[in-house]
């Protein structure tokens, strides 16, 4: 049987206030969200909650039962990154942890115990050590997730340990909420007279299964331990940054570009040495007037090559404006992926393909990655749904080859030509301010639109017309309309 | 001019330029030579079709970039019987300063790209100039379709490429500019071989000249 260990950070919003020393702390003080269109109360100090804050509250009855409340709205992101430096503390305790969103972490800590001396001795170190770093929290340990985090939230002490095999009777007085069931669950679970932990033990499986879902019956068996519910441990990702402060701020764009091949020749080799690559590259300058610039430039393919890191920051670094020089900087490669090692200095097809990639690199971080696009085939008979544009970073070249004789330009919507001598397809006309007059015409090609798209539902008659006057033009007509206009659909070479 | 008095030309005038190397030419077919490594100027209403020639002859990727009202409008299921889809690249710039700036990074990469370079107006000594030199630098071949107007250029050739009224698609090149002395018109017909068999797309298309229209 494992043995989880769980932790609650109930003030975790406040813990982290705290650890940066906020000094409004020191009075009432509460963090607020808004939740069901108002701003309510979600965690308030003890100052607070001796005024009769009370978490949950609309901040507005707050603010007239303690008048002095100060507040701050939660800042979820922050929090979330607290949780996950605290994830990777936790590698203290055990090797397997887990983040438990928003505010908790799930450890296997079957077979680490003895290393503290046993688990209550091992929960009360966790604690002291919690309490070192300014953070509060509950601990509950037993058989199961679920049971671990029904101790730790809603048991009486701040260490909750339910023996092996004795967690039926630890979960028994506690309410039904501690089961982490949905709140229309628990309510018809109390209107049928069923609070604690304890009366849902008490009844058959199958009436509870009948009456309330299989969700409820499952939650159950997850807790008591009778379906497995391992505890799915996340390593870290590794993080490839670097980063270097200089005793003087420096500011000529040989230094930046001295620093910047140092921090990437650093970076490089660990993406090399794990065999993988980055497709994005951010870069961090700190300057000692204007703050942190952020420059980024994004790669077609993962890269581990410093000189091509350079050369693809040397514009976004020559834009930079430094005035009084920049004294901290900090090279963090993104998108990590695991790259092939292919032969390239042989054959000239690889290089023709470095060459292209180099080139849509190059192109995409000036003018945008989306600027830089192929054309792929699509299966569709409307003209302008025969292909589309991919971007050129992401996709490879595909075509096929498209079964009818089509323009090499197509104007999309049509453009309108003003009919002079009419006829099917016109004798004379006039499309961009220019006269033309037709000699011979193919056609007509009827295309019906496709009638399960929302688009438009007209059948078009399309004519390819050899104009006296040179230009092969693809005129377009709609049959079947009052007014006999005529369009310009596109060109032939 | 006919074409055997410019295919004599053509040495003589890189001869004349660099003295020792022999500059690569493409051959569009029927003696029309356009030398690698340089900036070539093309206008008038079929210009794509000299631009899509050009490109058909050389087997590197081809970009074609422009503002996004010329570049929306190219159909690759038109394309593709001259050229093949999978080597182009297509480059869409939100202003003339980007688009010219792309085109010279395009010409100067290695590579010998094809930049076909869809230029909204004129272009001034100065920056035909500078694609020019990235042009000699990349060793590609660049072509710019102009719309407006030409004027002064540093560009090695520049071409008038009207369509023809005929029952075969043709076409009239006329080369009008030349720096080697390059000139000549052509008449050039499609003449399709067998449209189901030709499996590479190039052979679709065949190029024949008359005499000098």
């Amino acid at each position: 049987m494992p043995r989880i260990l769980s932790i609650w950070l109930p003030q975790l919003p406040l813990d982290r206030l705290a650890r940066h020393g906020d000094p409004r702390l020191a009075g009432a003080f509460a963090v607020t969200a808004e939740e069901r269109n108002a701003w309510r109360v979600m965690h308030a100090n003890r100052a607070a909650l001796k005024a009769g804050v009370k978490p949950g509250q609309a901040l507005a009855d707050a603010r007239a039962i303690c008048p002095d409340l100060l507040t701050e709205p939660s800042d979820t992101v922050r929090e979330e990154l607290l949780l996950r430096a605290l994830w990777r503390w936790a590698d203290c305790l055990s090797p397997r942890v887990s983040l438990d969103p928003p505010d908790g972490l799930l450890l296997d800590i079957s077979g680490c115990s003895h290393l503290f001396g046993g688990e209550r001795e091992m929960g009360g170190e966790s604690l002291t050590r919690l309490s070192d770093l300014q953070i509060e929290a509950r601990i509950g340990i037993a058989d199961t997730k679920g049971g671990a985090q029904a101790l730790a939230r809603f048991g009486a002490d701040a260490l909750n340990v339910a023996e092996p095999g004795e967690l039926r009777a630890a979960l028994a007085d506690l309410p039904i909420a501690a089961l982490a069931l949905p709140d229309n669950l628990i309510s018809e679970l109390a209107r049928a007279g069923l609070s604690t932990v304890a009366h849902l033990q008490d009844q058959k499986s199958a009436e509870l299964a009948r009456r309330f879902g299989l969700h409820l019956t499952q939650t159950i068996d997850t807790a008591l331990g009778r379906t497995p519910d391992p505890v799915t441990p996340k390593a870290a990702d590794p993080v490839y940054a670097a980063r270097m402060t200089l005793p003087e701020p420096i500011g000529f764009l040989e230094d930046l570009e001295a620093v910047l091949e140092r921090l990437a020749r650093q970076i490089c080799g660990w993406l090399e040495q794990d065999q993988s690559g980055a497709r994005r590259f951010q870069l961090t300058v700190r300057c000692v007037d204007t703050g942190d610039h952020h420059l980024g430039i994004g790669f077609a393919r993962p890269c581990t090559d410093p000189a091509a890191v350079l050369r693809q920051f040397s514009h976004p670094l020559s834009e930079l404006e430094i005035e009084y020089g920049a004294d901290w900087f900090r090279l963090c490669a993104e998108h990590i992926e695991p790259i092939r090692l292919k032969q390239t200095s042989f054959g000239e097809e690889a290089k023709r393909a470095d060459d292209r990639l180099i080139l849509i690199e190059t192109l995409g971080n000036r003018i945008g990655f989306d600027h830089v696009r192929v054309f792929q085939a699509k299966d569709s008979h409307v003209p302008e749904h025969e292909f589309e544009q991919a971007e050129a970073v992401q996709a490879a070249p595909r075509w096929v080859q498209a079964p009818r004789e089509r323009p090499i330009r197509l104007f999309t919507p049509p453009e309108y030509v003003q009919v002079e001598t009419p006829g099917r397809p016109p004798k004379a006309f006039k499309w961009r301010r220019m006269d033309f007059s037709s000699e011979t015409a193919h056609g007509p090609e009827r295309i019906t639109p496709r009638w399960f798209r929302d688009e438009d539902l007209r059948t078009r008659d399309y004519w390819k017309v050899q104009t006296r006057q040179g230009r092969r033009l693809w005129l377009l007509n709609y049959p079947g309309e009052e007014t006999e206009d005529w369009y310009v659909a596109g060109e032939f070479p | 001019m006919g074409q055997a008095e410019l295919q004599n030309l053509i040495p003589l005038g890189a001869v004349l330029h660099h003295s020792l190397s022999q500059p690569k030419a493409l051959e569009l077919g029927a003696g029309v030579r356009l030398r690698q490594g340089r900036l070539h100027e093309v206008s008038g209403a079929s210009a794509d079709m000299f631009a899509i020639q050009t490109a058909a002859a050389q087997d590197n990727p081809i970009l074609w970039m422009g503002l996004h009202r010329d570049i929306v409008t190219l159909n690759p299921s038109g394309l593709q019987a001259y050229l093949k889809v999978e080597d182009l690249i297509l480059v869409e710039a939100v202003s003339r300063g980007e688009l010219l700036w792309a085109a010279d990074q395009a010409l100067r990469a290695a590579g010998g790209f094809c930049v076909i370079i869809d230029m909204p107006d004129t272009l001034s000594l100065k920056e035909s100039r500078r694609l020019q030199l990235a042009a000699e630098q990349g060793g590609g071949i660049g072509l710019l379709l102009l719309r407006g107007p030409a004027s002064t250029s540093a560009a090695q050739t520049r071409w008038e490429c009207q369509p023809r009224c005929a029952e075969q698609p043709s076409w009239d090149w006329a080369c009008l500019k030349g720096k080697n002395g390059e000139a000549g018109r052509w008449r050039m017909t499609e003449q399709l071989r067998d449209r189901k068999g030709g499996a590479s797309a190039k052979d679709t298309l065949h190029l024949a000249a008359a005499a000098s229209a």
